[in-house]
This record gives structure tokens, C-alpha cells and sequence, in this order.
């Protein structure tokens, strides 16, 4: 339905001028920023020092590779814990308690969460002493400060968002076609590959999308787990404002993170868009 | 079935690794010890007194419920229009102003949080709970039209039609007709807003300072130094409302999103 002009104008005027006022002119401030010098001239300098520094590559890369991990294993968690909720417990008060203690953790600060991993991770923390009481290891392993301790924070933290979409939409979808498929004669692991994960990957795509996003951003948990022996991007951008007081350069690494992100998670829609049941 | 006993067993690791780290910090408040240790030494509450002696404590708490509250309402204010208008009608713009709206969602909060710092330094709004609140509104407002836009259905239209043909004023229909339908993507969105501005450290901590503290930034800060008992106990005061406050919406609308309630 095409709208009477006036009616969209008092719908969108408020909501437009405050996203226009908070989000969009503080980021064009940002981004005008990040092109300009200490004297006002306009400039390429703090992206050229980004650009030809070999340090943020590296720090990209460890950014985007634990990010992309992180995104993997919390599918490889999250699907099945998806399905067994929606498709195998058949008691609805378990159900309903799972799904509680699914999202009691996303209600809870990631400082608590992070820390709750610090705790446990430690080299007398709980995990040190099962992995030594089963023989697995002799000596505590060190997870605090390593790219392991850090994913396993960030799967904790980000897992509960795909278990939620993808049983969101494994819900929906209509168990007929399942049973028709079967019905003709195809086998459990073919319906599940050519019926059941392609009416799935819409929820499954956005769950990947907003996992992927969060955890390339994320500060607190790399933060608390690294134990300041990685950085992650979003700690250079953090430092540049918080400590170093270069706003000009942080701006460029903040629109850097920011184009990169964006580029990923626009080119991981297309794909889970072109991938849509037949 | 080899495959649903699998899915099993994984789906149960799942669940263990999701309690595990916040039945530790519970258990860790509660130790008589002054270092953190689990499985608790001793069961005390010292922990928690410790903490509501601290003055410094408490404001954080007020500061973060009261910025929390004033983002989920001005967001539910500003995505109702914007949820009917982006439902109704086909315009130009349309889906440029849907994902704006949306972004948020996928912009990383450091980089939104430096933004807001370095836009309000120039226009004297920084480090102040304007500055937070704005910045709150802005990424809570996406959860508000996420479950708000799914309910407003031609169905529901038709009804709002039905209502003005009836000789309803627009506002006597917004109020009595579409107001009712949309209540429960309010409801749950307004929550996950709240929830989502209460916990938020990434953007909150470009605007803090040692007077305006939230309870997540006070609670990052302190983190970093030292791990002891009083820090486990903030942190178990905020599980133990986490649940509360799931268990008491469980109760009051049903969180049992994941049953096929498709089926009649």
C-alpha cells in the first residue's frame, strides 16, 4: 500500500531524528575524523599507518579467525542442542527448564560470564583439576591467555543465540514434509540434507551472522580471558581512546573494523539468501 | 537411533557447559576464604554484606536500572511508529530506513561507544547519562521492532480497518485495537532491551567515569586487578535475578519458544 505522506512523516519523524542525531552523525563524526589531521587538513595517514603496520595484520587476523571459530563451533554445539529441544524431548517441563537454562546465561552480564571462565579455567581452576583427576594431562594446562581460553569464553557467550534461531526455526517448520519425504522412501540422513538443513538455513544463516558480528566486536571477553597476552582489535581501538587519547587514529581503526564486519556479514546474507529452499 | 543418541549426548555436554561457569561463581560467593575458591570453603554471606556497606556499589546499581528502564521505554516510544510504518506501507526508502534501524544489531559496540564518546566530547554531552542513554536507546531499539514488526499481520490490519469503519478515532484504534495485539512483542522485546542495556559493558564504558559508574563497567574495571570473594558475590546477585526474573516471565507468559505451538 502506497501511505498518504503526512502518516509516514509522524510515524518515522521521531524514530528517524533520534537514529539521525545518536547513530548517524556520531559515526560520520567518526568517520571525518579518521581523514583528518592534528592541523585540520584532510589526510590518509591513519589508515596508511594501519594499512603498513604488520602488527594489525596480525592483530586482525587473531580477530577474524577467532571470530570465524567461534562462529563454526558454536553451529557445531548449537545444532544438535537445537534439535535435541525441539525435536527429541518429548517432556515438556524439561523442555521448558533447558530453555531457562539457556537463557539465564544470555540475561547475565558477559563480565559475569567471563569471569566465571577465569575462575574455572585457572591452573587450579576446575577444569585443570578434572582434565588431572581423569589422567588426561599431568600438568595443568594453560588456557588464561591463549587463543583457546578466549574461544571457549566466546562459544559460552554466543552459543545460546544459535540454539535459539535455529530452534526457532526447526519449530516452524512443518514435520509433513519430513514425513512426506520419508514416505517416498528417503532415508533419515538424506531428509535431514535435502529437507529438513535447507528449510533451516534462513534461521541457521542469521543465527551464524549475529554470532560471527558479535564476536569479531567483542572486547570484554577477549579481554578478561587473554590476560593482556592477545590483543583483538577492538582492544586497539579501545586503547587509542581510553589511554593513548589519539581519537583521529582510533577513529580509522574503528571505521576499519567496522567496513570489515560489514563487508563479511553482507557477503554471509547473500549466501544464506542464495541458498534458499527450492 | 546411533545419530539421536549422539545429538543426545552433545546436547547434554551443551547444557553442563552452559550451568557450569555460573553454578561456580554461586558457589565461589559462598566461601568463607578471602581468596575465591570453589568448591566453597566454609558457606558465609559476608560476601554480600561487604558489598551493600559499599556505597560506591549501590549507586552503580541504581545508575544501571535507572539507564536500563529509561532505554527500554524511549526505545518501545520510538519503535512503535517506526514498527507500523515499516509494516504498513511501501515507500521509497523503505528498506534503507528497515536497516538502518536494524544495524545496530551487527555494529560492533566499541566502535558505536568511541563514536558516541568522541561526537558527544564535541557537543558537551559526553561521559554524562544523557550520553549513555542515548547510546542505550540506539542499541536497544532493534530488539523492540524485531518483535514487535512480526505481529502487525494483514490480519491485524484488517481488524484496525474494521475499527475505523466502525467510526474508532486513530488514537481510540491505536489504543483499543492495535495497542492489545502488539502487547507481547512489547513485552518480550522491551525485556531483552532492558536486559541487553543492563549488562552492556562495550558501550557504557566509553561514558563512564569513577562518579557515573554502571554495575558491568564497575564490575570489568575491578575484574581486571583482582578476582576475590566481593566480585563473585556481585556476580552471583546478578544470576540469581537473571533466573528470577526468567522463571517469573516463564511463569507469566510462557518461554516454551522452542515446542511446535504451530500445531492446533
Amino acid at each position: 500500500m502506497t501511505a498518504p505522506r503526512t502518516t509516514l512523516a509522524l510515524l518515522l519523524f521521531a524514530p528517524l531524528a533520534f537514529f539521525a542525531a545518536f547513530f548517524v552523525a556520531p559515526m560520520v563524526v567518526v568517520a571525518l575524523s579518521s581523514i583528518i589531521a592534528d592541523d585540520g587538513a584532510l589526510t590518509t595517514a591513519h589508515y596508511a599507518r594501519i594499512l603498513l603496520d604488520q602488527y594489525h595484520w596480525d592483530v586482525l587476523w587473531v580477530t577474524f579467525r577467532i571470530a570465524l571459530l567461534t562462529t563454526l563451533i558454536c553451529m557445531l554445539v548449537g545444532f544438535p542442542l537445537a534439535w535435541y529441544l525441539v525435536r527429541i524431548v518429548r517432556w515438556r517441563a524439561w523442555r521448558r527448564a533447558c530453555v531457562i537454562l539457556i537463557i539465564v546465561p544470555l540475561f547475565t552480564s558477559n563480565i559475569v560470564r567471563s569471569f566465571g571462565w577465569m575462575v574455572l579455567l585457572g591452573r587450579t581452576g576446575l577444569v585443570n583439576q578434572g582434565l588431572m583427576g581423569l589422567g588426561l594431562t599431568e600438568r595443568p594446562i594453560r588456557f588464561l591467555g591463549t587463543e583457546t581460553g578466549i574461544l571457549i569464553g566466546l562459544v559460552y557467550i554466543l552459543v545460546p543465540f544459535v540454539v535459539l534461531t535455529v530452534g526457532n526455526a526447526l519449530a516452524k517448520i512443518d514435520t509433513a514434509y519430513e514425513e512426506a519425504s520419508a514416505d517416498l522412501g528417503v532415508g533419515p540422513a538424506r531428509t535431514f540434507w535435502f529437507v529438513t538443513l535447507p528449510l533451516t538455513l534462513p534461521g541457521a544463516v542469521s543465527g551464524a551472522i549475529m554470532v560471527f558480528a558479535l564476536a569479531v566486536s567483542a572486547y570484554v571477553t577477549p579481554a578478561l580471558l587473554s590476560g593482556g597476552q592477545i590483543t583483538v582489535f577492538s582492544m586497539l581501538i579501545f586503547q587509542q581512546y581510553s589511554s593513548v587519547f589519539d581519537f583521529h587514529y582510533g577513529a580509522a581503526l574503528s571505521i576499519t573494523l567496522l567496513v570489515l564486519t560489514l563487508i563479511l556479514v553482507t557477503v554471509a546474507g547473500r549466501i544464506g539468501e542464495g541458498r534458499k529452499p527450492a | 537411533m546411533i545419530a539421536r543418541f549422539l545429538i543426545r549426548i552433545v546436547a547434554l555436554a551443551a547444557l553442563a557447559y552452559l550451568v557450569l561457569p555460573l553454578v561456580v561463581i554461586v558457589g565461589a560467593s559462598l566461601t568463607e576464604t578471602s581468596y575465591l575458591a570453589f568448591p566453597p570453603q566454609g558457606l558465609t554471606l559476608k560476601w554480600f554484606g561487604v558489598l551493600f556497606d559499599d556505597p560506591s556499589y549501590v549507586s552503580a546499581f541504581v545508575t544501571s536500572t535507572l539507564l536500563a528502564l529509561a532505554a527500554t521505554v524511549v526505545a518501545i516510544v520510538l519503535a512503535i511508529p517506526a514498527s507500523l510504518a515499516l509494516a504498513r506501507y511501501v515507500f521509497a526508502g523503505r528498506e534503507a530506513i528497515s536497516s538502518l534501524l536494524m544495524s545496530p544489531l551487527v555494529l560492533p559496540y566499541v566502535v558505536l561507544g568511541a563514536a558516541l564518546l568522541q561526537f558527544g566530547s564535541a557537543i558537551g554531552l559526553a561521559r554524562s547519562f544523557e550520553a549513555l542513554l542515548v547510546g542505550h536507546v540506539v542499541i536497544v531499539m532493534p530488539f523492540v521492532l524485531r518483535s514487535v514488526l512480526p505481529l502487525l499481520t494483514p490480519e491485524q490490519r484488517a481488524l484496525e480497518e474494521a475499527s475505523m469503519d466502525l467510526g474508532a478515532t486513530p488514537v481510540a484504534t491505536f489504543f483499543l485495537v492495535v495497542l492489545p495485539q502488539i502487547r507481547g512483542g512489547i513485552v518480550s522485546g522491551g525485556l531483552l532491551a532492558f536486559i541487553s542495556s543492563w549488562i552492556n559493558v562495550e558501550l557504557s564504558i566509553f561514558n563512564t567515569s569513577s562518579a557515573l559508574n554502571t554495575i558491568p563497567v564497575k564490575m570489568f574495571n575491578y575484574v581486571q586487578y583482582t578476582i576475590d570473594p566481593t566480585i563473585a558475590a556481585v556476580s552471583a546477585i546478578t544470576i540469581v535475578a537473571a533466573a528470577l526474573v526468567i522463571i517469573l516471565l516463564d511463569l507469566l507468559i510462557g518461554l516454551d519458544m522452542l515446542s511446535e505451538s504451530r500445531r492446533p
